[in-house]
């Protein structure tokens, strides 16, 4: 059983503290640092911590192994050790002391004490952890995995807090905006009095309209590449085309709309619908090909053996046995296409206050421009400066934010529960 | 499924052996609608930049080093700057936690945290770049600009910390995919070679699903460059070099934002009208080579190496 040595544990626990507590400083930068003196003592601690378990690590392991102490060890640790000292020489003599400031190589930036001191203890405590995780494991290969595993796991802590951040940033600041009136009211005043009804409609209208053309379009792809093809050749060049639609950048869908669309229909619901609808178009081949994959073949084949032609097959036998895949890649292509805002920019939107234009109350005037939650955000965030419309400004980024997460929870929620029931 | 080429040989009813043949055109039609957007795509772009493309000259227009719309010059030079200082960035903070975050996932996790991760990574690709902008706008400019004591806050850096962080899950979920396909016999013989599962990850799993990184990667660059309206509003819209060549803390502007910042107020038919379809083409013509060579790049690996 291997020995635990107190040295490089209360060196970790020392430089965890290091750790966390700069980088505290680093985001939220209190002017004058209050912890520099606890910093400094810290930094020592390390310093001497770690010198004496790497002078004492020799007599901890058992000898006939191979050398302890190669030059790839003991120069990264003696490099590590200087620059601790250095930065505590550094702050003792004042070179980084409060009113620093640092330029340098151009950068149109200044360094200030405020960044540079927790930067560079971070930095250090960085390099202490890892030399004293090296000595607790006398360097075996063990103490690396520990070190690289614990970092990997920070990956995993840091996307759930910046998921968490943002969902809590919007919800705080934006809660206060949101009432009965400001869901049901057209805005007036460029948007700092009223509420954002016409955008809701707006987005409402412009998602339908997208899905109407993407949904056959799409599904009608798939199946043709995944039941009918023939042609292995048309197959690999329709494929192409879709990863290459996939990456379009949403700008030049705009372009296209702006070009293509716009001559013929003008600003219009339609011409966004359809250039919202193309650049949803890849998502939703993509998703139904993948639910039309994994059907087994052993079911058509099944229903062809029973004498039934191929599209009866397909109705009957694989879209129903594809739907909860097809049906997810829908949803995603719905939340998609209520967060875009640069293909309609040119296309679709207007700053309008004018609710959509309904024939018989139920089909939109699709010649009309109409008004869009992503659209109505963007020119709020340009008249921040100028117009007190922050306000206003949390609240609609909380509503558009609250409709494309819920509708993605609904799309993750059907895929979950489908896959636990199907089983082949 | 021979039979199945020929229902007139199989004795169907007419009506349904023709029913089948017009589902079938219809079908065929959805398919080939993807090819056709794209050829559109591609002539309506290559057309309104063609008279810029004319007029300017293509090597003033590509390599000019200024962009100067009231001027009347048009030189992509500092777009093109801005946009690789902002890619190169970008990348880095993207693979440095999406890369992990991947090892993590299909290493490491065990079930109660996949059911955790899994869904915040698909929620965190699902909030729209304009929320984005936003935040950065409100937060990440202001943080910027009082940290390093900047003009304004609005710059290349606030660009590529923004589209690095947007582009995580992007990355993250392809990454995962990659890994996962590794055969399990391949991590469990080198387990009982007595290797750590650092060890492992590091010389067998990573190595062998090195083809879906490499094309993940290359699809992030094409995502990151074509992200228009997060960068839209952090970068500052100043198409102008950047000083020292790599000074990240000026203002910048790349592909996206120049278009969607002008646009706007541009007037139709005129040269900067046409100027800003000649940038959206070359934006379309990198990211589309990016796209293709994301797919044979992963095929030459697999081909030489072997892998998945």
């Amino acid at each position: 059983m291997r020995k635990i040595r107190p040295a490089p544990l209360a060196s970790i626990v020392v430089a965890l503290f290091l750790l966390t507590s700069s980088l505290v400083c680093l985001v939220i930068q209190p002017d004058p640092i209050p912890l520099v003196s606890f910093w400094m003592g810290g930094l020592f601690l390390d310093l001497v911590l770690i010198s004496a378990s790497a002078l004492t690590l020799r007599q901890d392991v058992s000898p006939g192994g191979r050398a302890l102490w190669t030059r790839g060890r003991v120069l990264p640790l003696a490099a590590d050790l200087s620059y601790l000292l250095a930065v505590i020489l550094l702050v003792f003599f004042g070179l980084v002391g409060p009113g620093l400031e640092l330029e340098f190589l151009g950068l149109s930036a200044v360094f200030t004490y405020a960044i540079v001191l927790p930067f560079l203890v971070f930095l250090a405590s960085f390099l202490a952890i890892k030399d004293s995780i090296n000595l607790l494991y006398g360097y075996s290969s063990r103490g690396r995995e520990v070190l690289v595993f614990s970092m990997v796991r920070l990956s995993a802590v840091f996307t759930l807090i910046l998921l968490g951040g943002i969902i809590s940033v919007i919800l705080f600041r934006g809660i206060g905006a949101i009432s009965w009136e400001f869901l049901t009211q057209p805005h007036f005043r460029l948007g700092t009095e009223g509420g954002i009804s016409t955008c809701i409609q707006g987005t409402f209208w412009l998602v339908m309209g997208a899905m109407l053309i993407s949904a056959p379009l799409g599904i009608g792809a798939a199946i043709y590449l995944n039941e009918y093809s023939r042609h292995s050749g048309l197959k690999r060049v329709v494929t192409i085309a879709v990863g290459c639609l996939n990456g379009v950048p949403s700008v030049v869908y705009g372009l296209f709309g702006l070009a293509f669309l716009v001559a013929t229909f003008g600003l219009s619901l339609l011409a966004g619908s359809i250039i919202l609808g193309l650049m949803n178009l890849p998502t939703i081949i993509l998703t139904s090909q993948e639910a039309l994959k994994s059907v087994p073949n052993s079911l058509r084949e099944g229903s062809v053996a029973l004498g039934a032609s191929r599209w009866q097959t397909v109705r009957k036998v694989v879209i129903p046995s594809a739907l909860p895949g097809v049906l997810t890649g829908l949803i995603i292509g719905v939340a998609r296409a209520a967060g875009e805002t640069a293909p309609i920019m040119w296309t679709a939107v207007t700053f309008s206050a004018t609710p959509v234009q309904m024939y018989y109350g139920i089909v939109p005037d699709v010649t009309q421009p109409v008004n869009n939650l992503c659209y109505h955000l963007l020119n709020l965030i340009y008249f921040l400066g100028a117009w007190d419309v922050e306000e206003k400004a949390w609240g609609t980024a909380l509503v558009l934010l609250a409709l494309v997460l819920s509708i993605n929870m609904v799309a993750i929620f059907v895929r979950n529960h489908y896959r636990k029931k199907i089983s082949w | 499924m021979n039979s199945m080429d020929h229902p007139e040989k199989r004795g169907l009813p007419r009506s349904r052996r023709y029913g089948d043949r017009f589902v079938e055109a219809l079908l065929f039609a959805a398919a080939i609608t993807s090819i056709l957007a794209m050829v559109l795509i591609f002539y309506f772009l290559s057309f309104e930049s063609f008279l810029a493309f004319r007029e300017v000259g293509v090597f003033d227009m590509l390599l000019g080093q200024k962009w100067h719309p009231a001027g009347e010059v048009f030189g992509m030079a500092p777009i093109i700057a801005g946009s690789v200082l902002i890619t190169t960035i970008a990348l880095f903070i993207n693979i440095l936690v999406g890369v992990p975050l991947a090892i993590y996932l299909s290493e490491l996790a065990g079930r109660r945290s996949r059911e955790v991760l899994k869904p915040a990574i698909e929620l965190l690709a699902g909030v729209p770049s304009i929320v984005y902008g936003f935040l950065g706008v409100l937060i990440l400019v202001v943080y910027l600009e009082r940290s390093f004591g900047m003009l304004t806050g609005r710059s290349i850096l606030a660009g590529s910390i923004l589209l690095g962080i947007m582009f995580i899950p992007a990355l993250t979920t392809i990454c995962e995919d990659a890994l996962r396909a590794v055969p399990k016999e391949f991590k469990e013989g080198s387990l009982a070679l007595g290797a750590t599962r650092w060890q492992t990850v590091r010389r067998v799993t990573l190595p062998a699903a090195s083809s879906g990184i490499i094309a993940a990667v290359i699809l992030n660059v094409g995502r990151i460059i074509g992200e228009t309206m997060a960068a839209l509003l952090v970068v500052g819209n100043v198409a102008r070099l950047p000083s020292p060549i790599f000074d990240a803390f000026d203002r910048g502007a790349i592909f996206t934002s120049v278009i969607a910042g002008e646009m706007g107020e541009v007037a139709h038919g005129s040269i900067h009208y046409h100027s800003l379809f000649a940038v959206g083409f070359v934006l379309l013509a990198i990211v589309t080579v990016l796209n293709i060579s994301a797919d044979l790049v992963r095929a030459a690996i697999q081909k030489r190496f072997g892998g998945y």
